[in-house]
């Protein structure tokens, strides 16, 4: 005699469901915000820092990762190869001048990734399938055309994207003008209510008559202007560039989004959940390093309550 | 398009017609010199494939029951920590608690996944975070080192200069799974599933039970990969390998697993995975820089995520009724 | 001893309680239909017999004993097996390894001589002894795929038989076949449970009929106990005549003129033409093309071809864009795959359609856009206080008003297409959304409507077009159409004569 799952049991999307997981949620947030405020140190200028450079470069890749789980493509593979290619075009055009090198960097990225989009949202063309291709044919390409050498910049005048306004780090304040402006396309204005109503159901927003490959092919551009933005910042940062610049900042980008509460399916979530999503993390990370345990275990532990985060937001919704 | 090229080209057969054309195209850019077609290169081939090949196999069978394995590629680098850390007197110990322990993280992800009814994306990415860290804390984030010398050379020394011990392995477990999953009802099961799930649970199947063994079964291969890799090498690192999951990814897709699933054979993705290889062995082989190998993988991943596009078909079929619609207006236009 | 039994069956999905204290018993050699509208619950009650839900209240009792009948594996167990309203076969599996897909039986070698034999009787019995067992199931057209299920259900070791809708894609010769079937199965003392719309059938080869309405069994008689109309009766409630609106049939002048529509693979010279503040209604049977000739209309069919215009100006088909400037507007007959957007909530479903309207330089003026779903929820009956649940918490009937709603208060009124307009919803959202489609004509829009039931087609219809296998065979105007003769049409018609247009 076999067991009624524990589904049933759960009734996952049920009113009960969901409000215990929003409960839940309230208090994980105010437990976590009370560990951190309770670990010594962890207001001191050095770690907030810290916290705000974790988030920032992420963060914005993160921002651009949401748009495209939004519109129900899942992830993507190849965001993290784009900031690093971003990142190349900017420090090799530096000898034009800071401001078209970063206009050069922003259009490579916005290219790439809607001729991406363009194919996902024409033809249907599985997601991780064309990141896959993608990421192959940036790194490829960068190898190409750099021979493998690490860029230097020609030229000065970096401080646009470096050092400090007011005591906050410019990274910052560029990551946090990606959350408005994102937010704000989504929230106030008609293609981004668009987006999630195509990743909530495309079968239904094509009949109502919405282009769904613009709309996903708009989502892909925002990301890669949000990963062009974060590799501008790396470079600024860094001085020098290569390809591993931007080396697994998929995974962290997608596990900022869930965390956040962003569905898998899409249709559901916003650039504000990502926001949230990231600072978590990071504040988990940092409150581990503070509190000294080892980097070993500052790892498991964030994996497991990420595994536990993203179990918790799944509950409260249906499959 | 002949009726040939059309055979060649259908999901079942492609992944063979790919394999061909590329040791054909590699053969002929050789021109003759016998760096491509030497032995050597064959043993390459083989060693790449004794790692890929496994992790390519348990990601498949995600894929054929329209799930994603992301944790495999932590997998692979616990695994190897384990078995290296476990199996200095006694390698086959090392062996099986490395793939008793991929069984267990994939049983687990599997339950957390059906019982709870949560999608594998956000499963498999915490378990691909947790694994990591469970190595980092294991190896104390250090390079562990495998003192028993005689079992790495072992394992990498030549049989008839084709094949090793690692690759023979792997290759013994490709011919068990095509095995099964040809002749047994298990295959059977797996493409219900994956081709629908709701269908196949009304009809009686107990897919939950499918997809657990899946990922249990992804969880050993991997496991079983990040083994043999970690003890030819002499030494395990906590390293995630990160870059075996796209690579691995590309090669069961090659191979003919479809993404959405319910497409997909063992000896399908054994094709995938060899042209991949031969691409990159072949490649250097011949003295072509290692840029051209991502750029041809690329460009094939490319032309396969189009041509199995959903709405490829759609798309052209209105463009060109659209088209005659528009000539035949044109044509009436002008003779009225 | 009755073989199966429930006692105060109670089923919820959300707010809708779908079925409320249902009771019934099933005796050995009984051949048992269960009849009630769509949305009455009768598909919900069997597949609690067969473990895909689970009920939250009452007790399931087999052999005399209280079970509880945790999922379809151990349905399998207890001797129940069912042919599903929805097909459960995998597309990418032969019909053999359908015919064998789930069972329990089954060892590790499933292809083996024996279950080949077996599984070639059972395709004979349903009259398909010349299909070859590894022909791909994806290649099959939708009645011989109902077939195949129904011979999936032959080599279970059931001692209940369950058919859920297993008709409605075939002829009459494949019926015929059915039942000589069943009636075997009866005489070697199983059970059958049977569910359908046709009173036909019920007749010609049930003992007995239990009645579900809204939910609610509604009693239980012997088939020598009552009548076809009594039946209806029963199903309905009430009269036909306080089901569907009265109206006096104004037509305006003429809308939408089709011509020469072919919609690959059924569907082939179709024409047809409709004149303002008319309802058209084309009857057919699931698989006679009837709903596919409405989505080329509306633009989603990539291979249709075809003329069609609307107030005298001519719109291409395939694209839905350009239907919808021609005025052109669709409800789906698929209502949660493409019809409402379910995690969305009720609100924003309703103004899906007018979202360029509120929009300026790019920005969505969202206080316009709360009014506007405010005014479409009061035009369509939906509670305002519900404007910002999910629309997966609505009612089956509630979804379907925000599917209408969001084409009420466009510019000009144009053509509205619906297929199965009130595919699961209950019966008193049923009238409602009757009364909303009159309302529509009187607005000035053309209604056309595919319907596979015929008392709705017949209850609200000024004109009657009947459809069989892609063909159009005769269009009435309302006065002229019986049930006889359309549903003659509709399942055997003796000749697929050209269609008298309506004059």
């Amino acid at each position: 005699m076999t067991a009624v799952p524990l589904r049933a049991r759960l009734r996952p999307g049920g009113i009960g469901a969901r409000h215990l997981v929003l409960a839940a949620r309230i208090v994980g947030i105010a437990a976590l915000t009370a560990f951190a405020l309770t670990t010594p140190g962890f207001t001191s200028a050095l770690s907030v820092n810290a916290l705000l450079n974790a988030i920032s470069f992420i963060g914005c890749v993160a921002v651009g990762m949401t748009f495209i789980t939004l519109t129900g493509n899942i992830m993507s593979l190849c965001l993290g190869a784009t900031v690093s290619a971003s990142a190349l075009i900017f420090l090799a055009s530096l000898a034009f001048g800071v401001l078209p090198a970063f206009l050069l960097a922003l259009g490579f990225g916005i290219v790439v990734t809607a001729a991406q989009g363009l194919l996902i949202g024409y033809f249907r063309a599985n997601p991780i399938l064309v990141s896959i291709a993608g990421l192959s044919l940036l790194i490829g390409g960068a190898a190409f055309a750099t021979g493998g050498q690490r860029i230097y910049p020609g030229g000065a005048g970096l401080l646009m994207f470096k050092g400090r306004v007011a005591g906050v780090p410019v990274e910052a304040l560029y990551f946090f003008a990606t959350v408005i402006v994102g937010q704000f396309i989504l929230s106030w204005t008609r293609i981004g209510r668009v987006m999630v109503m195509v990743g909530s159901n495309i079968r239904a927003a094509h009949a109502v008559g919405i282009s769904t490959a613009a709309a996903i092919a708009v989502a892909y551009v925002i990301a890669g202007a949000c990963a062009a933005v974060s590799g501008v910042l790396l470079a600024a940062r860094y001085g020098s560039g290569d390809m591993e610049l931007g080396a697994g900042y998929d995974y962290a980008a997608i596990a900022a989004v869930l965390v956040g509460g962003t569905a898998i399916q899409g249709g559901s979530g916003s650039v504000i959940r990502t926001l949230i999503g990231v600072t978590v993390i990071a504040m988990i990370e940092v409150v581990l390093l503070l509190r000294g345990f080892s980097e070993q275990l500052q790892f498991l532990i964030t994996g497991l309550i990420v595994l536990g985060v993203i179990m918790l937001h799944t509950i409260g919704e249906k499959r | 398009m002949t009726r040939a090229a059309r055979y060649l080209l259908t999901p079942a057969v492609r992944p063979f017609t790919i394999m061909a054309a590329t040791i054909v195209v590699l053969s002929l850019m050789d021109r003759g010199t016998g760096y491509f077609f030497s032995v050597g290169t064959v043993f390459s081939v083989m060693q790449l494939f004794a790692t890929l090949g496994l992790v390519a196999l348990g990601l498949g069978l995600t894929l054929l029951v329209r799930e994603f394995d992301l944790s495999v590629a932590s997998m692979v680098g616990l695994a190897g920590a384990i078995a290296v850390m476990t199996g200095g007197a006694d390698p086959w110990i090392g062996v099986a608690l490395g793939v008793c322990a991929g069984v267990v993280s994939g049983t687990l992800q599997g339950l957390i996944m059906t019982q709870l009814g949560l999608s594998s994306v956000g499963v498999t990415l915490g378990g691909l975070l947790t694994l990591q860290g469970i190595t980092y804390v294991l190896t104390g984030n250090a390079t562990v080192s495998y003192p028993n010398m005689a079992v790495a050379l072992g394992l990498n020394a030549p049989i008839a200069g084709l094949l090793s011990v690692r690759s023979a392995a792997a290759l013994a477990v490709f011919l068990l799974a095509g095995l099964v999953m040809t002749y047994t009802h298990v295959g059977r099961d797996i493409i219900a599933t994956g081709s629908d799930r709701r269908a196949s649970r009304i009809a009686g199947l107990n897919t939950d039970a499918v997809v657990v063994g899946v990922f249990a079964a992804s969880g050993a291969c991997a496991a079983l990969a990040g083994v043999l890799l970690s003890y030819s090498l002499g030494a395990a690192s906590p390293v995630a390998l990160a870059d075996v999951l796209a690579p691995a990814a590309a090669a069961a897709i090659v191979g003919g697993v479809s993404v959405v699933g319910g497409r997909g054979s063992a000896m399908g993705i054994a094709a995938g995975v060899l042209t991949l290889c031969i691409l990159r062995s072949g490649l250097g082989a011949i003295g072509v820089p290692p840029y051209v190998h991502d750029l041809v993988t690329g460009g094939i991943l490319l032309v396969i995520a189009i041509l199995d596009a959903p709405d490829l078909m759609r798309r052209v079929t209105a463009w060109r009724l659209d088209h005659a619609e528009r000539r035949d207006a044109a044509l009436k236009g002008k003779s009225s | 001893m009755p073989i199966l039994a429930v006692e105060g069956i109670t089923k919820r999905f959300g707010p809708n309680a779908v079925l409320k204290n249902v009771s019934l018993s099933l005796d050995a050699k009984e051949v048992r239909a269960i009849c009630g509208e769509n949305g009455a619950g009768k598909s919900t009650l069997v597949k609690i017999f067969t473990g895909v839900y689970q009920p939250d209240g009452g007790t399931v009792c087999v052999d005399g004993t209280p079970t509880e009948i945790a999922h379809p594996q151990h349905a399998q167990e207890l001797g129940i097996a069912m042919v599903a309203q929805e097909l459960s076969l995998a597309p990418a599996l032969s019909v053999l390894d359908n015919i064998w897909l789930g069972n329990r039986k089954v060892p590790l070698f499933h292809r083996r001589k024996d279950l080949r034999a077996r599984a070639r009787a059972a395709l004979d019995k349903v009259g398909l002894g010349e299909l070859a067992l590894e022909t791909p199931v994806a290649a099959l057209s939708i009645g011989r795929r109902q077939l195949v299920e129904i011979a999936r259900m032959l080599t279970r070791d059931a001692r209940v038989f369950i058919l859920d809708e297993p008709t409605a894609t075939l002829s009459d010769i494949e019926i015929e076949r059915i039942f000589a079937a069943l009636r075997a199965l009866k005489a070697e003392g199983k059970s059958i449970v049977y569910i359908t719309h046709r009173l036909g059938e019920v007749f010609a080869i049930c003992d007995a009929v239990s009645v579900l309405r809204n939910g609610e069994l509604v009693g239980t008689r012997g088939i020598g106990d009552i009548d076809r109309d009594q039946l209806m009766a029963m199903m309905l409630g009430r009269s036909m005549s306080e089901m569907y609106p009265r109206w006096d049939s104004k037509p305006g002048e003429p809308l939408i003129a089709v011509r020469n529509l072919r919609v690959p693979p059924i569907v082939r010279d179709f024409n047809l033409s409709a004149a303002r503040g008319t309802v058209t209604c084309i009857a057919g049977q699931v698989g006679s093309g009837a709903i596919e000739v409405l989505r080329a209309l509306a633009g989603l069919s990539a291979d249709a071809t075809g003329e069609v215009d609307v107030n005298g100006r001519p719109y291409r088909l395939r694209s839905v864009r350009r239907a919808q400037r021609a005025g052109v507007q669709f409800v789906s007959e698929d209502r949660a795959g493409e019809g409402v957007f379910l995690r969305l909530n009720a609100g924003q479903n309703l103004v899906a359609a007018k979202l360029s309207a509120h929009t300026r330089l790019g920005v969505l003026g969202r206080s316009g856009l709360r009014a506007t779903a405010a005014k479409l929820a009061a035009a369509v009956g939906v509670d305002r206080a519900r404007l910002r649940s999910p629309a997966d918490e609505l009612s089956g009937g509630n979804q379907q008003k925000l599917a209408f709603g969001r084409w009420i208060g466009g510019d000009e009124p144009g053509v509205l297409l619906m297929n199965e307009p009130t595919r699961g919803v209950d019966v008193g959202a049923r009238a409602e959304i009757y009364r909303l489609i009159r309302q529509f004509c009187e607005r000035g829009y053309g209604v056309i409507m595919a319907s596979s039931e015929l008392e709705e087609v017949l209850g609200m219809a000024d004109v009657v077009v009947s459809m069989y296998r892609g063909r159009q065979i005769a269009s009435y105007r309302r006065g002229a159409a019986d049930m006889q003769r359309v549903l003659a049409d509709i399942t055997h018609p003796v000749s697929p004569a050209s269609p008298v247009a309506a004059a």
